[in-house]
C-alpha cells in the first residue's frame, strides 16, 4: 500500500528529492559564508513550495489549505536551519 | 494521557484524521518558537555570556598535532611551531577583529604577509588558513582538509614552520572564536619534486634568527560559558525535525492503511524536504573557513 502511494508519485518525488538535495549540497559548499548558506536555504525552500503546488495543480487537487501547508512546512524547515546557523 | 497522545501524534477522529502536531496552528506555533528562540538566544549570548555561549575546545597544541599528523600520513616532514609566525597570526587575528573583516586581505589592502614581515620572519614561502565559529580543533583541521586550497597549504612541502593564534571577539556582527594558521619557510629548501621553483635569496643572518622553539603559543580564550549555545540549538533543531518526520511518516502509513481520503499535502514531500534539512544540519561545518 505504501509502495502504491509512493509509486503514484515516484517521478515527482524523485524530482523533488533531486532539487532539494542539490540545494543542500550547494549550501554545504559555502564553507566561508553563512549569508550564502542562508540564501541557498531560502531558494531551496522556495523551489520545494513551488514544486509541491505544481504537483497538486497537475492532480487538480490544489486548494488554499494545501498551499498554506507547503508554505508552513517550508517555513518550519527554513526557520530551524536558520536557528542552527544563527548559533554558529 | 493516552487520548492526548492520540490526539497530538496520531490521525484520529478527534483531530479530523490529521495529528494535531501537523495542524497549521501548531506548525505556526513551532515557527514562532524558533523565531523568538533565535532572538532570545542572541540576547542571552550577549547579556549572559558566562552562562550561554559558544564553548570552544581549541588549543594550539591540538591544532599542531593534528596538522602534523595529516602531513605525516602523506610522508611529509613535520612543521615546527614558530614564535614569529604565531605572533604574526595573532597580529592578523587582532587586526581582523579590530577592523571587523572576514578575509585574507584587510579592507585597506593589507595582506597577511604584512603581519609576517612585522615579526621580522624573512619568509621565502608563506601561506594562511583561517577558521571561525568552530568549537573543536578536530573540526577545524577536518574542514581545512576537505577544502582543496586549504589542504594544499597543509600539505605543501615548501613550508617548514607554522604559527597559530586562537582569539575570541566580535567578527561581522557575531561573537566568535577566530583561528589563524600561518605557514612559512625562511630558508631555501632542497625540493626534489619542484626543481624549477625559484627561491628568493634569504639573508643568512635573518634565516638564522628563525626561532625553532617548541614553546607553545598562548591561547587567548577567555572563560568558557556553562551551556554551549551551538549544541543547544543543534539538539533542539534536530529533535524537532526528527519529531515531524516521524509523525508525518506514521500519519502517512496509518492513512494509507485505513484508506482515508483527505485533502492535504503529500506527506512524502514534507518528509523529503525535512529529511534533507536534517541532513544539512548534521553535515554543515560547525564553523567557517577561508
Amino acid at each position: 500500500m505504501m509502495s502504491e502511494y509512493i509509486k503514484s508519485h515516484i517521478i515527482y518525488s524523485i524530482f523533488l528529492f533531486i532539487v532539494v538535495a542539490l540545494g543542500i549540497v550547494l549550501a554545504l559548499q559555502f564553507t566561508n559564508s553563512k549569508q550564502m548558506q542562508m540564501l541557498v536555504v531560502v531558494m531551496t525552500t522556495f523551489f520545494y513550495v513551488a514544486i509541491g503546488i505544481m504537483h497538486h495543480r497537475e492532480n487538480h487537487d490544489v486548494t488554499a489549505k494545501i498551499v498554506v501547508e507547503y508554505i508552513l512546512i517550508g517555513s518550519l524547515g527554513m526557520t530551524i536551519a536558520f536557528f542552527f546557523l544563527g548559533a554558529l | 494521557m493516552k487520548r492526548f497522545f492520540h490526539h497530538f501524534f496520531l490521525p484520529h477522529e478527534s483531530n479530523n484524521h490529521r495529528p494535531k502536531l501537523l495542524h497549521h496552528k501548531t506548525i505556526v506555533f513551532f515557527i514562532a518558537f524558533f523565531l523568538i528562540g533565535q532572538i532570545l538566544l542572541e540576547k542571552a549570548k550577549t547579556d549572559f555570556s558566562d552562562v550561554l555561549g559558544a564553548t570552544a575546545d581549541i588549543s594550539v597544541e591540538k591544532l599542531l598535532l593534528l596538522t602534523n599528523r595529516e602531513r605525516q600520513s602523506k610522508g611529509l616532514g613535520q612543521l615546527v611551531l614558530n614564535e614569529q609566525l604565531s605572533k604574526a597570526a595573532f597580529l592578523k587575528g587582532t587586526n581582523m577583529l579590530e577592523k571587523n573583516y572576514w578575509a585574507h586581505n584587510a579592507p585597506d589592502g593589507t595582506t597577511p604577509w604584512h603581519f609576517i614581515k612585522q615579526t621580522e620572519y624573512n619568509y621565502v614561502y608563506a601561506g594562511e588558513n583561517l577558521a571561525r565559529g568552530f568549537t573543536h580543533s578536530e573540526d577545524i583541521v577536518d574542514a581545512w582538509m576537505t577544502s582543496p586550497t586549504h589542504r594544499d597549504n597543509m600539505f605543501s612541502p615548501n613550508y617548514q614552520d607554522i604559527g597559530f593564534a586562537v582569539l575570541e571577539g566580535k567578527l561581522v556582527g557575531e561573537n566568535t572564536t577566530l583561528v589563524v594558521e600561518m605557514f612559512g619557510s625562511a630558508q631555501p629548501l632542497q625540493l626534489a619534486k619542484t626543481p624549477e621553483t625559484v627561491l628568493q635569496p634569504v639573508s643568512p643572518q635573518l634565516a638564522g634568527e628563525r626561532s625553532l622553539s617548541s614553546e607553545i603559543a598562548p591561547s587567548y580564550l577567555k572563560n568558557q560559558p556553562i551551556i554551549n549555545s551551538i549544541s543547544l540549538s543543534w539538539y533542539i533543531g534536530i529533535g524537532t525535525i526528527t519529531l515531524f518526520i516521524f509523525i508525518l511518516s506514521i500519519d502517512m502509513i496509518i492513512i494509507e492503511r485505513r484508506k482515508i481520503i483527505r485533502f492535504v499535502g503529500h506527506n512524502i514531500d514534507h518528509v523529503v524536504f525535512l529529511g534533507l534539512v536534517l541532513l544539512f544540519i548534521i553535515l554543515v561545518n560547525h564553523g567557517y573557513i577561508l
